[in-house]
């Protein structure tokens, strides 16, 4: 489904990702665990080309994404094609970046038809508040129309960037509710998160980074019990 | 105990603290500051009615006479060719100047370079004197034979040289406000509608200018307001606007203020106008702000 080959990113002199690969199957969900500036926000916004990799590569369904092959160089797409690869990866923001000036349903419609666009609002349990704008919405609503807006699309895959970490607490379950959801209807997910207990409960596999790369991964029950590397464990001991 | 400059509670025992009134904070110089300026405003009230020299018959006279509203008309017409293909053009320099393209973004940017550079009255007389420059304009092949052509002085009357002035002069000025409210503009909202695959333009249409609209809008008109009074400068052009046409009749005549202050007034009447415009246009597009 997806596959992350070897993939390096610089900012500056900065070596944000260093060789990172990765594979995600269909259905799966996959959690990305790590400490700030680990390159896990990084990695998830190379997937659909909001950040060049300056290495490596990303296909989904066999797909390059951002570049085509030829004559054994990569060529780097145009920005129209790019944008309609995106329509098959759906992208959740950490601040939402929902569209301040369009109502619940617009913002979900600039993706959509507004039939459907109303289906995913539904979805999300939010279906009464289509015509709020996002000012009038907690910020656990807003992030749950931002979630319908990124299944707007009908993407083959959905990237969710710490989805809850600019909630004020007693918002994060009603999110986590509609990821769990989303899980269990088979969604392909790739989350990158803080929260250790919808890891646990959610993820098929967990994924530990650490300075711009992947330190280990296997299932919730080996990594958060049973960690086999030091950092790891460093990490876990900081957030359990 | 009770130093000096802490607050210390009044005692609650005989009184009920949510029955005490609130009196308001008073403010009597407030008070002298109005009775100043009414009286300053009475002496100057006082002063156009009384002194003969304001010369009112004359004012009324010529306030609503055919020629002044036939050059109200003109100035407005002026205004608004300006603003409208200004602002249009304006929009078009701005991308131009934001470009990811490092030629369109030197395209851009040398436009507003010159524009703002020349002086609007000398651009003006530019425009105005073309013909003396280039008798005859043609369309065809660069260097090669012409396949259309037109005498310049048919092409471009004083009236079309008038708005071509203003529209170009105007262009790199709005291109500068139309830019700093993309600038404005969150970063996130791009990376929003580039995740969700919204081509280019409608990202640009439907998601950067309305939030960009918010700070254009009053740096906008500002602009408008300026133009209108701005068209005044077209008068060295013999144009029939408002300024012209008042000088004009002074010049016959010898009322100059009054007619100055026909002028005036209906700069002030237009002016007010568009403020109030300006008032319901920025409500709409601060939809998405209230509660």
């Amino acid at each position: 489904m997806i596959e992350i080959l070897g993939v390096h990113k610089s900012f500056g002199s900065l070596e944000v990702l260093r060789g990172v690969s990765l594979e995600v199957a269909a259905g799966e969900v996959v959690v990305v665990l790590g400490p700030s500036g680990s390159g896990k926000s990084t990695l998830l916004r190379t997937i659909n080309h909001l950040e060049k990799v300056d290495r490596g590569f990303i296909t989904i369904d066999g797909r390059l994404i951002g570049y085509r092959k030829r004559g054994g160089k990569l060529h780097e797409l145009k920005e129209r094609e790019i944008l309609k690869q995106r329509k098959d990866i759906g992208f959740v923001f950490q601040n939402f970046n929902l569209f301040p000036h369009l109502t619940a349903l617009e913002n979900v419609a600039e993706a959509a038809d507004l039939a459907s666009a109303r289906q995913f609002l539904d979805r999300v349990g939010l279906g009464d508040r289509a015509g709020s704008y996002p000012r009038q919405l907690s910020g656990g609503q807003q992030q749950r129309v931002a979630i319908a807006r990124a299944l707007a699309t009908q993407p083959k895959v959905v990237l969710f960037d710490e989805p809850t970490s600019a909630l004020d607490p007693e918002l994060v379950g009603e999110v986590l509710d509609v990821l769990r959801d989303l899980a269990r209807s088979g969604t392909t997910m790739v989350v990158v998160t803080h929260e250790i207990g919808f890891a646990r409960e959610v993820a098929d596999r967990i994924v530990f980074m650490d300075q711009g790369v992947i330190v280990e991964q296997g299932t919730p029950a080996e990594v958060l019990d049973n960690p086999a590397h030091d950092r790891t464990r460093a990490f876990l001991s900081k957030v359990l | 105990m009770a130093s000096p400059g802490t607050l210390t509670l009044v005692s609650t025992k005989d009184e009920d603290p949510a029955s005490l009134p609130v009196v308001p904070a008073r403010h009597p110089w407030r008070w002298v500051g109005v009775a100043f300026v009414l009286v300053l405003v009475a002496q100057f009230v006082h002063g156009l009615v009384t002194n003969p020299a304001w010369d009112w018959p004359t004012f009324a006279r010529y306030f609503t006479a055919q020629s002044i509203l036939t050059a109200v008309g003109t100035t407005v017409l002026l205004t608004v060719l300006g603003t409208a293909l200004g602002f249009a053009l304006g929009v078009v320099v701005a991308v131009l100047r934001m470009s990811r393209s490092p030629f369109l973004r030197a395209v851009g940017w040398t436009y507003i370079w010159a524009f703002r550079s020349i002086p609007l009255i000398v651009q003006l007389l530019f425009w105005f004197n073309i013909s003396y420059l280039y008798q005859r304009l043609s369309l065809g092949v660069p260097f090669g034979p012409e396949l259309v052509s037109f005498e310049t002085i048919e092409l471009i009357s004083p009236m079309g040289a008038a708005v071509l002035g203003l529209a170009l002069h105007q262009a790199a000025y709005a291109a500068e406000i139309v830019r700093s409210g993309v600038v404005s503009v969150d970063r996130g909202q791009l990376e929003a509608a580039a995740a969700l695959g919204i081509p280019r333009l409608r990202q640009f249409r439907r998601i950067v200018l309305p939030q960009a609209m918010r700070s254009i809008l009053p740096n906008a008109a500002n602009e408008v307001i300026s133009l209108f009074k701005g068209t005044s400068v077209v008068s060295v052009m013999a144009i029939g606007e408002l300024f012209y046409q008042v000088q004009v009749i002074y010049g016959r005549n010898a009322r100059v203020v009054a007619l100055l202050m026909v002028a005036t007034v209906w700069y002030i009447v237009l002016t007010t106008l568009l403020s109030i415009g300006q008032h319901y246009v920025e409500r709409h597009f601060a939809r998405g702000d209230r509660r």
